[in-house]
């Protein structure tokens, strides 16, 4: 659904986005990840032709960005960084708004109004003007602005940022609802479990491509896996047995728990588990450290700038 | 080019601007002060006092009438030449909001990325100053031209307005000048992220219409054909020449890269 080749951006000599290739398919949830000045949204807007590439080729949904801008236009639903929605008007008159410069038919307009509204819980706001909406409100507001049109391929930037959990929950169903609709979905994010629990693949970029895959596959590929062990009591004598391990680069405690960097967990957590309670220990839980995705993005972007 | 999508860039447009009460204020205010102050101010006055003597007559009045006629002709037309004041005013306002108003506010984007061409953008945005400006215009002329027959009726024993000068101001310079200003404005919206900032910058684009305005008054021109054709050319090829420049600047490209 969306193909990269070699897509760069500079200005002025800087370059924002340099020779990026990969490729998303169709009802994916892809997400990008950067640090700040990455090209994030530099990548997007080029993707939704508001910026043309100063060098590579790109494809939205077989339409090739910048020669055919309206046609991707038209297939692309584009959350930004801002909601950017006219405070003075009401809801319903945003989301029309948008949907008859989209070419949506009245009727078309109307179901897919109420129908994005009522999933995101604002039906009974939306004759209320935009200025009095909460920012939670306003975001979900610029998702279903974003798919009044019901495009194939959304982009959505930051999309749960500054939202409370309850808000940022709903949201992150209303994407997985989308991906049963077989949407393309590209989300940029800084928030990892986020990608972490929502994309199929990701992509970690600093202006050049860094790693992709599932997030899955780069914590095996790249980052540190760590097992977390959750006993009654931590003793020294249980530390120092499980150090001495073969398996175990490295042991950290924290509270009552155990974090053990291992190569391999699948050989290494038996034995792990079976030193820890042949030295007294009470095993209360094994399980895989969570921030596994975060480890291996912070460890891949320090290593990038490096 | 889609009518129906540039319309409804326009009527957004204007809905957003009935909602900002200072706009809405400057759209009815100024239009009110021209069809009434204006006349109230420079015509009554005359058409209440004595007969002018002849070797008193202003530069402005009107040759080949009696004295007091000439005055009041004179001053009519001069009334009618403010008229484009209104839609040199008016547009600067409005395009200070929805331009400049909208890109502080960061509503530029989502508007971008909607399946519109640049220039239907562009001609959705500049109706939707063009259109109300010349709305104000045209009914506050209709106040005028109401006000100055009451008053001169009795004077002439004919309507002075509207006459061949207001029609030229009205049908062609006014909306010259409209889009002059709309234009210019567009120029200026990529230039400053500062609303008032906008509109003062906006007002300059008054500027070749002081010019007429006071070179009549000064008596340096009068109002014959030749100086009407003349004016009118200066006024299309400025509006061409900014309308080129405001294309030139209104493209997505520009606005998200270089748009301060």
């Amino acid at each position: 659904m969306i193909k990269l080749q070699g897509l760069t951006r500079k200005f002025n000599g800087l370059v924002a986005v340099d020779g990026l290739t990969f490729e998303v398919g169709e009802g994916e949830i892809f997400g990008l990840l950067g640090p700040n000045g990455a090209g994030k949204t530099t990548t997007v807007r080029m993707l939704c032709c508001l910026i043309k590439p100063t060098g590579g080729k790109a494809f939205v949904g077989g339409y090739e960005v910048g020669k055919d801008a309206l046609r991707v236009r038209e297939i692309v639903g584009l959350l930004p960084e801002a909601p950017g929605l006219y405070g003075e008007l009401s809801a319903y008159r945003n989301l029309e708004f948008y949907a008859k410069l989209y070419g949506v038919p009245k009727r078309r307009r109307e179901e897919n109004i109420e129908r994005f509204l009522k999933m995101l819980g604002l039906w009974g706001r939306r004759d209320d003007p935009v200025a009095t909406f909460s920012r939670g409100m306003q975001q979900k507001l610029a998702i279903v602005r974003a798919m009044v049109h019901e495009p194939k391929v959304l982009f959505l930037d930051e999309p749960t940022a500054a939202l409370a959990p309850e808000s940022a929950k709903t949201v992150r169903d209303f994407i997985l609802e989308l991906k049963q609709e077989r949407r393309t979905i590209f989300l940029c994010t800084h928030n990892l479990h986020e990608a972490e629990r929502l994309c199929d693949r990701v992509a970690i970029t600093n202006s050049k491509l860094i790693a992709i895959g599932s997030p899955s596959e780069l914590e095996q590929k790249f980052g540190p896996s760590r097992t977390e062990i959750r006993l009654e009591r931590v003793s020294r004598k249980i530390v120092d047995a499980v150090r001495r391990l073969k398996h175990v680069k490295g042991v950290e405690v924290v509270g009552d728990k155990l974090m053990v960097e291992v190569e391999d967990p699948e050989a290494a957590n038996p034995v792990i588990v079976e030193a820890v309670v042949k030295h007294g220990g009470r095993v209360r839980y094994v399980a895989r450290a969570v921030h596994a995705l975060e480890e291996t993005y912070l460890r891949l972007v320090r290593e990038s700038e490096a | 080019m889609r009518p129906d999508r540039v319309w409804e860039i326009a009527r957004k447009d204007m809905a957003s601007v009935r909602r900002h009460k200072y706009v809405l204020y400057g759209l009815i205010g100024i239009p009110l002060i021209f069809a009434i102050f204006i006349p109230m101010a420079s015509i009554y006055p005359v058409v209440t006092s004595e007969e002018p003597l002849d070797n008193k007559l202003p530069p402005f009045a009107q040759p080949g009438m009696a004295p007091k006629q000439a005055v009041v002709t004179g001053l009519a037309n001069m009334a009618v030449l403010m008229f484009m004041f209104l839609p040199a005013a008016i547009p600067s306002t409005i395009a200070s909001y929805t331009f400049v108003g909208e890109k502080v506010n960061r509503q530029l984007e989502p508007l971008l990325a909607t399946p519109t061409t640049d220039l239907e953008l562009l001609i959705g945005k500049g109706l939707g100053a063009f259109v109300p400006a010349m709305a104000a215009t045209f009914a506050s002329f209709a106040g005028l031209v109401a006000i100055v027959d009451v008053l001169t009726f009795p004077l002439f024993g004919y309507l002075l307005l509207p006459n061949l000068i207001s029609a030229v101001v009205l049908l062609v310079y006014a909306p010259l000048v409209c889009l002059l200003s709309v234009s210019w404005s567009i120029f200026i919206s990529s230039k400053v992220s500062d609303v008032r900032a906008a509109m003062q910058l906006g007002i300059v684009g008054i500027a070749p219409v002081l010019l007429f305005y006071f070179l009549f008054m000064g008596g340096i021109v009068s109002l014959e054909w030749m100086t009407l054709v003349a004016f009118g050319l200066v006024l299309a090829s400025a509006s061409a020449g900014l309308f080129a420049l405001s294309k030139a600047t209104f493209q997505r490209e520009e606005i998200l890269t270089k748009w301060r």
